[in-house]
């Protein structure tokens, strides 16, 4: 569509006759609309621009025009001044082992609980609930004299059993309630071909969970790389520093900030997060979206 | 009846979650009880205070009762935006004719930034000296008068903590609630107009009743995430100046990191999860006084 074609028919639907008052109602919710959009996104724009602008322009300059010239040069100072490789390096290792381990355990819980079943089913998963309601801050201090106990502060587990244990209750329910779909009739032609319960898992059950691992993936993968109060309690070792606390890093002593660096990082680090919801944005926006009417 | 070959099943697929759930979550949670009865500075013994802590807590701590009023008004004006900006945004949005797939990715991109980089990005928008974003916005339109520091300023520096808590899954809870109003029947719609019901009428009597289950979990949801909120405040002033923007959260995670005072803390941080279970159960409750009838 040519945009003079575009121009038209926003006009027209403006301007379309016998309904004067509800062009007007349109055109002021449409400003609404666009004005919260904004809200939303030019501040992550604005991380941008200035990651892209030359030091000097920043600190001269005015926030909404675009960089005189594109640089690449505060990304090369991102990488020089802090230690952004290893936090990302250290992300990467914590946000595949902990991703791996809720699929895993999550796949076998639900399976438990849902296909195999068994008297206190509903219990257990009752259990599970008690991690959605109660703030990870309960366990900070416990867990803190744990790993103090078996030397375990400043190691990835420190991070990763947490983040497991409270993402574990969700992956649990998205589980259970997809295998409540699955037809009985699949696992009683399996039984009847001889399969026992752990063939039947791996033959049936953990192939037809794709889809439901996408998503626990990715919500999790968000929580994990982004986690800041479990790795700013457990984590003091300068070497073992994940992508946020490597961030915060870079605010230096007394408010001495390179802020265009400081957003190169940022820029860096929330790359592989925005690439995963650009690719599998369909599912993710109508996952959400569709989330609490199907509850 | 299970024979004995899936009980064994049920054995083996159950008990690594629930071993790494237990060591994660449910133990940690008891010893926090335990712990809430002692003194401790994490050194010395443990001495056992029975209920002390708690006795402290609520008549001789005016910092316990501070953060929590605060903590209070966080949720308030986190809710602004996640509840009510959220619902006014959703039921625009059905009524928008083109664009709306692309709005719905936009609006959610903040939720994918995490709260280290969000606190930064804030500290700039709120800078004083260098104007930051805010305050060259306010001078651009005329407003220099309202330039301040934000978070520096005693009277400003609780709202502006707590708005990018608001501010960043926004897009969540209005994308949940438009998935709601989708859901409300068009034909209904469609008759209390045709019965000459405005607008706003349609919302109140038609639209609204339909998203109660949804609204109520996603003020539930709201609730119990802002009691929980941390980081930003953590990071953007820790607290500061003075107490102006300590909440519970940040106060029960200085009494135990910086003060080690573990059996304090330990009580501090029972007394956040009864806030969550309280909340939850007022909203419950508040429900069922209005009744569940559509």
């Amino acid at each position: 569509m040519t945009s003079e074609a575009i121009v038209n028919r926003s006009l027209s639907s403006i301007l379309r006759p016998g309904t004067g008052s509800l062009g007007l109602h349109r055109i002021f919710s449409q400003a609404i609309i666009l004005l919260i959009v904004l809200v939303q996104v030019y501040p992550l724009v604005w991380i941008l621009l200035t990651a892209l602008r030359p030091a000097q322009e920043f600190a001269a300059g005015n926030p909404f025009a675009l960089p005189s010239v594109i640089t690449l040069e505060n990304f090369q100072r991102a990488f020089a001044q802090g230690n952004l490789g290893h936090y990302l390096l250290n992300s990467a290792i914590v946000t595949l082992a902990a991703d791996a381990l809720i699929v895993a355990l999550g796949m076998m819980a639900a399976y438990a609980i849902q296909v195999l079943g068994f008297k206190y089913s509903r219990f257990v998963l009752g259990l599970f609930i008690v991690g959605i309601v109660v703030p990870a801050h309960v366990t900070l201090v416990p867990l803190f004299l744990n790993y103090r106990n078996f030397g375990l502060l400043n190691s990835y587990w420190s991070i990763i059993v947490p983040l497991v244990g409270f993402s574990l209750p969700m992956a649990v329910y998205l589980f259970q309630s997809f295998y409540s779909y699955i037809p009985r009739e699949l696992y009683d032609a399996a039984t009847v071909d001889g399969a026992g319960p752990y063939r039947t898992f791996f033959s049936i059950t953990v192939p037809m969970s794709v889809n439901t691992v996408v998503t626990v993936v990715f919500v999790n993968t968000i929580f994990i790389w982004n986690d800041f109060i479990f790795a700013n309690t457990f984590v003091l070792d300068k070497d073992m520093k994940t992508v946020p606390l490597g961030l915060q890093s870079y605010m230096g002593a007394m408010g001495s900030i390179d802020w265009t660096a400081t957003f190169a990082a940022v820029c860096v680090t929330v790359t592989p997060l925005l690439l995963a919801l650009l690719v599998l944005n369909r599912a993710i926006i109508y996952g959400i979206q569709g989330g609490a009417t199907k509850g | 009846m299970l024979s004995y070959r899936s009980r064994i099943a049920v054995f083996v697929f159950l008990t690594p979650p629930l071993l790494a759930y237990f060591v994660a979550v449910v133990l940690p949670i008891f010893q926090s009880l335990y712990l809430s009865l002692f003194e401790w500075d994490g050194i010395f013994d443990p001495v056992f205070v029975g209920l002390g802590n708690y006795v402290k807590m609520f008549t001789a701590d005016p910092s316990f009762w501070g953060s929590l009023g605060r903590s209070l008004v966080y949720v308030a004006i986190t809710l602004v935006f996640q509840l009510g900006v959220a619902l006014l945004i959703a039921n625009l949005l059905t009524y928008a004719t083109r664009g709306r797939e692309i709005i719905k990715t936009l609006v959610v991109l903040p939720a994918i930034v995490s709260t280290v980089a969000i606190a930064l990005l804030f500290r700039r928008l709120y800078s004083f000296d260098p104007p930051g974003l805010i305050n060259q916005v306010l001078s651009l339109v005329g407003l220099e008068g309202l330039s301040r520091a934000w978070l520096s300023d005693l009277g400003t520096v609780l709202t502006a903590v707590s708005v990018p808590e608001g501010w960043r899954f926004f897009g969540i809870y209005m994308l949940i609630l438009y998935g709601g109003l989708l859901a409300v029947p068009r034909d209904l719609e469609e008759a209390a107009k045709l019965d000459g019901a405005t607008e706003w009428q349609i919302f109140r009597y038609v639209r609204f009743p339909y998203l109660r289950p949804v609204w109520i979990t996603t003020a539930i949801m709201a609730t119990t995430n802002a009691l929980r909120g941390f980081d930003i405040p953590y990071l953007l002033t820790n607290g500061g100046p003075g107490e102006s923007s300590e909440l519970l959260t940040t106060y029960m995670y200085k009494t135990a990191f910086a003060h080690t005072e573990f059996g304090y803390a330990s009580a501090l941080s029972v007394a956040i999860v009864l806030e969550c279970l309280i909340a939850v159960g007022l909203i419950l409750f508040m429900v069922r006084k209005r009744g569940f009838t559509v």
